[in-house]
């Protein structure tokens, strides 16, 4: 096991901005869905949805999310890239508690460990498979 | 009831199955494939299918048991990348992804 050289920072800036947009998109998402007005009428709730300022930034977050990943994927392996950006699952989690005053236990606290580990794990292999090896 | 959580449970695995065929899709249309559009058009519509299908399955699961079951996306996906892409995922990898799917589905399975 060795710490990969030639990084690329491009490749770093794209899964930190896949892991800030997918976490902001989470916590924006249930703050737009709260909003909704609870009368259980479908047609309101889609009005609504169109006409929610929180919505339409739920949307340009999805777009912004699409278009960085593609980039990402042109920089490494899916097998790599997807893995990584469960870390989402931790800020998600670290500003749910933090800010939305969530409980927490300590079977969760194990997961976000076990999650971490696993990240590092997968920091120590190659980004990208080579061409040559990918022909085997 | 346990009939409507086994279709809950069915719908969740079919899920994992399109996200990977997805992804795998989306990276194509990046590997220089002669019809990229192509590739990225299917892996749209496919990880749009998954989406309706995951809000059906909410009707017969918990979120919180959805989302769970749903970190088997993980496994989906890096299997399909293993076969389907020939990326090269050494056990390390498998290591990580497997610490990773018990983490995510421990924080999920609680929420």
């Amino acid at each position: 096991m060795s710490i990969k050289k030639n990084f690329p920072i491009r490749l770093a800036a794209g899964l930190l901005l896949a892991i800030l947009i997918d976490t902001a998109l989470q916590l924006v998402w249930k703050s737009a869905v709260l909003s909704l007005p609870n009368d259980g009428s479908p047609w309101l709730n889609v009005q609504a949805v169109l006409h929610s300022p929180l919505f339409l930034f739920v949307i340009f977050l999805m777009a912004c999310q699409f278009f960085n990943w593609l980039m990402v994927l042109s920089n490494a392996d899916l097998s790599y890239a997807q893995p990584v950006t469960s870390l989402s699952y931790v800020s998600v989690f670290c500003l749910s508690v933090l800010y939305l005053k969530e409980a927490t236990d300590l079977i969760q606290i194990a997961g976000i460990a076990l999650v971490l580990a696993g990240i590092w794990f997968i920091s120590q292999t190659q980004h990208v498979t080579q061409s040559r090896e990918r022909e085997k | 009831m346990i009939g409507q959580t086994a279709i809950g449970v069915l719908l969740v695995v079919i899920c994992a199955l399109l996200e990977g065929v997805g992804q795998v899709f989306l990276k194509k249309s990046v590997l220089g494939a002669v019809r990229w559009y192509l590739w990225i058009s299917f892996g749209v519509a496919i990880l749009l299918l998954e989406t309706m299908i995951y809000s059906e399955a909410l009707l017969f699961l918990d979120v919180g048991a959805a989302y769970a079951i749903s970190s088997l996306n993980l496994i989906s996906v890096t299997f399909m990348s293993r076969y389907l892409l020939r990326e090269k995922v050494t056990r390390i990898r498998w290591i990580g992804v497997c610490l990773i799917f018990v983490g995510v589905s421990l924080v999920a399975a609680r929420a």
